[in-house]
Parts: structure tokens; C-alpha cells; sequence
């Protein structure tokens, strides 16, 4: 009987536990709703700054699993959305801290924020520490980009990067049985040379996106400087915030609350208008960031080998240091 | 007295018993050892308390919660042993209908036991949301759930206590839901009537 006594106090404790785990967790996330410091006023509503974030590599469908949120490409447009349909958003901040990623994830945020941007609704990019490449190319669709002064950004082209493991695959005497309906089915194959006319085709590809790149983010800073003005530097170059300042890439040197502060002026909002950030669990969040520590992703610098064997044929609008 | 009492742990017999074994759970409160009337409120105290934190993890979290979790707790503690008693009362009145012997105080304490399964909805719950895997729904399956297991708990004790078989105790079990269902029912049909008179008018 004791040892079942105890084993019942053990669980009333574990309620206990879990009631006051409970009770953090619902004032961290009121905490986080509310902003920075302790205040006795009550919710923020009315007008203000939407927050939209753009993380790590862009790609249609993001990192998922259960204790994160949706992320990617369509986890962004889907956060666009909601804060287009919100009456209260005046003015949006796309926080962006991505090195860039796949063409066409990259292309559809950057229409869904062009389509905001012609329903006047201020768009303000706030570059994090990379908005390189896609991350740039995204930022160009809004009406002003703040960088930081360290802010690594620029990278403007287009790469894709394959293995070729014929030298690794002849050693171990591997050969691949390919039967194929036309002599390019098997382009970008790791296992043999790339032949002239297929790095003719990928090169048209690679062309083609970029023509478009530097056409977007022409349309996208019309109001700074035409094309012949971008094509000089579009040349894959990284370039600091500063640097990006100089050749007129950026609009302003700030932070994210500056970026914050230009949303509140351009929407006529008041200074201390509400900003509506992601609502994620406090909790989730911090799971997720374990989750994230025991598999040793890292967002900013992936094993380009990994991807390779994930999709051969992937182009990118993307900084691969 | 009372810490001795406490280091005892013979009052965890009583919620054990709830869990595990209702009728022992009866005989427990009927031999009165440990005295368990005043030890009885802390369940739907408990389960006030778990209720409101539940429901705000699901819900929209204001800062009304911090008023819910200080004050809102007693509201509803005091509303679940209004419940209790008028519950424990009418299902008192049943067995008296039933030629049983009455006894309000233990119909109380059995009730305010019963309720201690619902305690488990917080961490059931919160398993749910942390993952984000449709906690509405696992929610309200596990209040149901809960509330099966609730019923089969009081129905169990009212069988001992009475000595009598599940079917009457099922009866007497239900009788003040039936009896507030059917108030229920006339209460809005005279509603209604009185209304459909002020618009006729």
C-alpha cells in the first residue's frame, strides 16, 4: 500500500509540475504578444505593423515537423495573407534572415509581396545578418530595405552545383545501368562527366533566371535605379550593408526596430502603434530549438553534398560560401 | 494532529481508491478513516483550478488570465460545489425513491471524488497542444472521456454504498441530470412562449 501512496503523490506532484509549466508558458506568451518589459496595460489592439519573417534557406515547402510551425515558401505567403486580410495591418516588416534559396519559392514570395505592394500597403525590409541572393531578391520587392551595417547582402545570380562522382564511382568499380527516353533525361547524373550540351541547357537555364533576377529587383527599386545601374554589380558579389548603401541596393543603415519605426511613419501610424509579430508557443519554440541542437542542423551553411542527393536539379538563387 | 495526519498518508487511500477502486473508495469514506468531507473539496477545487488553465491554453490568451487564475478559479470552484451539493441532494432524493437510506454527506464526498480524473485534462491536453495536433478535438475526447470515467466512479460508489446492482445506481447517478434536463426543457419552452407573446404584441 505505501509504495502505491507514493507513486499517487508522485503524480499529484507531476500535476503540479505541469499546472505551473502551464502558467509559464501562458504569460511567456503574453509577454511575448505584448512586447519587451512587464506592462499593466492591457492587450494591443488597433492599427499597427505587421511582422512577417523570412529563415533560413527559402524553399517551397519548409522545415516541418511537429513541434515547429510552418515555414517556407508557402508557411510566408500563408503569414502575408493572414496579415493582408487583417484590417488592423497598416504597414508590413518582412524580417529576412536567409542566404536565399530555391527559384521559384524565392519568385512567389516575391509576387505575393509585389501584390501587396500595388494595394499600397507599405512594405519595409529588415535584412538580418544574410539576406543574400534570394533573401535580396525578396527584399527588392518592398518599398524600403534597412540593412544592418554588417548586414552580408548582394549576391545577386543564379548557381546550381552538382557532384560528379565518376572518379569515386570508377574506384569502387560501380557503374550505373541507365535506360532512358532521350539523351538528356539523366542530365546532372552524379555518376559520369557533364557533356557540353548539357551544361548548355543548364546554362540557358541558369541565364533565364537570372535575366529575370536582375529584371525583378530593377522593378522592385525603380524608384532608386533602372537596371543599368543593378547589372554593374549583379555579378554574385557579397557586399556588407554599407557597401549595399553605396550602390543603392539598400534604402537606410538601421535595425529592426528602425525598420519597425519607418513602417509606423510610411503607414502615418503612431509612434507607438502595435506591432503583430508571429505568435508562436513559447514552449514549441524552445523545443524546437532542441530539436534543431540534437540534429546539428545548420540553416545558414548546409552540407551542399546532402542536398545534392535531395534534388540534382536544383537551381538557386542562393549565397554558397 | 493534522501534520501527523498528513505524514500518515492515509488520505492518498482515498484518491487512489477513486482511480483505481470506487466501492474501496466508499467503504473508505463510510468507516470515515481518514475523516475525508473537508478533504473532498480540494478535488473540485483541483479541478477548477485545471479547468481554467486548460481552457486559457487553448483559448485566447490575454492577460484575463492572470484575473482567471487568482479570482476566476474561485468562481468556479464555488459553482462546481453548488453543482455538487444540488446534484448530491437530488441523487439523495432518488434513493429515498428507491426505499434506500439517505445520507447526504457521503453522497457529497462521492461526488467530489468522482471528479478527480478530470484533473488529468490539463497534461492530456497539453501533450496535444505543445504538438500542435488538433488539441480541440483531443481535448474534447478527453473530456468526455473523463467524464465517462467520472459517472463510472460515483456509479460504482452509489451501487456499494447502497448495496444494490449498476442498473439502479446508473438510475440514481442520472436522476438529477434528468431531473435539470427536463427543468431545462420547460424553462425554455416558457421562454419561448413568452417571447413569441412580446413580439405578438
Amino acid at each position: 500500500m505505501d509504495r502505491n501512496r507514493k507513486i499517487l503523490i508522485s503524480i499529484l506532484a507531476v500535476l503540479v509540475l505541469t499546472s505551473v509549466i502551464a502558467i509559464v508558458d501562458i504569460s511567456m506568451n503574453m509577454q511575448q504578444k505584448r512586447g519587451a518589459g512587464i506592462s499593466l496595460t492591457g492587450p494591443q489592439i488597433g492599427p499597427g505593423v505587421g511582422i512577417a519573417r523570412i529563415e533560413g534557406p527559402i524553399q517551397m515547402l519548409g522545415v516541418s515537423s511537429p513541434m515547429s510551425a510552418t515555414s517556407g515558401a508557402e508557411g510566408v505567403i500563408r503569414r502575408l495573407d493572414e496579415l493582408e486580410q487583417n484590417n488592423d495591418i497598416r504597414a508590413i516588416v518582412v524580417r529576412i534572415n536567409s542566404p536565399g534559396g530555391t527559384v521559384a519559392a524565392t519568385q512567389e514570395i516575391y509576387e505575393k509581396l509585389w501584390r501587396l505592394r500595388k494595394k499600397k500597403i507599405p512594405l519595409i525590409a529588415s535584412m538580418g545578418e544574410i539576406a543574400a541572393s534570394g533573401g535580396y531578391y525578396v527584399a527588392s520587392a518592398c518599398d524600403y530595405i534597412v540593412a544592418n551595417h554588417g548586414s552580408i547582402t548582394g549576391s545577386i545570380g543564379v548557381i546550381a552545383v552538382s557532384p560528379n562522382l565518376r572518379g569515386l564511382f570508377d574506384k569502387l568499380g560501380i557503374t550505373m545501368n541507365v535506360i532512358k527516353s532521350g539523351r538528356y533525361k539523366d542530365i546532372l547524373s552524379v555518376h559520369r562527366d557533364i557533356t557540353p550540351e548539357e551544361r548548355q541547357l543548364i546554362q540557358e537555364i541558369i541565364d533565364s533566371s537570372y535575366r529575370k533576377f536582375v529584371r525583378d529587383v530593377a522593378r522592385g527599386r525603380a524608384h532608386v535605379q533602372g537596371e543599368d545601374g543593378i547589372k554593374p554589380i549583379a555579378d554574385g558579389r557579397i557586399m556588407s550593408g554599407e557597401t549595399a548603401l553605396k550602390h543603392k541596393l539598400v534604402d537606410m543603415l538601421g535595425t529592426f526596430e528602425d525598420a519597425v519605426d519607418k513602417a509606423r511613419q510610411m503607414a502615418k501610424l503612431a509612434e507607438d502603434a502595435p506591432v503583430y509579430d508571429e505568435v508562436k508557443s513559447s514552449l514549441q519554440q524552445f523545443l524546437f530549438n532542441m530539436e534543431g541542437r540534437f540534429s546539428g542542423r545548420n540553416f545558414l551553411n548546409p552540407d551542399p553534398r546532402l542536398l545534392q542527393y535531395e534534388n540534382n536539379y536544383r537551381i538557386e538563387y542562393r549565397y554558397l560560401p | 494532529m493534522i501534520i501527523t495526519e498528513l505524514r500518515s498518508l492515509r488520505w492518498a487511500d482515498l484518491f487512489l481508491f477513486s482511480l483505481l477502486d470506487p466501492r474501496a473508495l466508499y467503504r473508505q469514506i463510510y468507516r470515515k478513516e481518514p475523516k475525508s468531507f473537508a478533504l473532498s473539496f480540494t478535488v473540485p477545487a483541483a479541478v477548477a483550478v485545471m479547468d481554467i488553465i486548460t481552457l486559457s491554453l487553448l483559448g485566447k490568451q490575454t492577460p484575463f488570465f492572470y484575473y482567471k487564475i487568482t479570482y476566476g478559479w474561485i468562481l468556479l470552484f464555488l459553482f462546481q460545489i453548488l453543482t455538487v451539493i444540488i446534484s448530491a441532494a437530488l441523487m439523495d432524493m432518488a434513493s429515498q425513491l428507491f426505499s434506500f437510506k439517505g445520507n447526504i454527506r457521503e453522497f457529497i464526498i462521492l461526488v467530489n471524488f468522482s471528479l478527480f480524473p478530470r484533473v488529468f485534462i490539463l497534461p492530456l491536453a497539453y501533450v496535444f497542444k505543445v504538438f500542435n495536433f488538433a488539441p480541440l478535438f483531443f481535448y474534447t475526447f478527453f473530456f468526455m472521456g473523463l467524464l465517462i470515467w467520472s459517472a463510472f466512479i460515483a456509479i460504482q460508489g452509489i451501487s456499494e454504498m447502497h448495496a444494490t446492482g449498476l442498473g439502479r445506481a446508473v438510475v440514481v447517478y442520472l436522476f438529477p441530470t434528468l431531473l435539470m434536463g427536463i427543468a431545462i426543457f420547460f424553462m425554455v419552452i416558457l421562454l419561448g412562449i413568452l417571447g413569441v407573446g412580446y413580439l405578438a404584441n
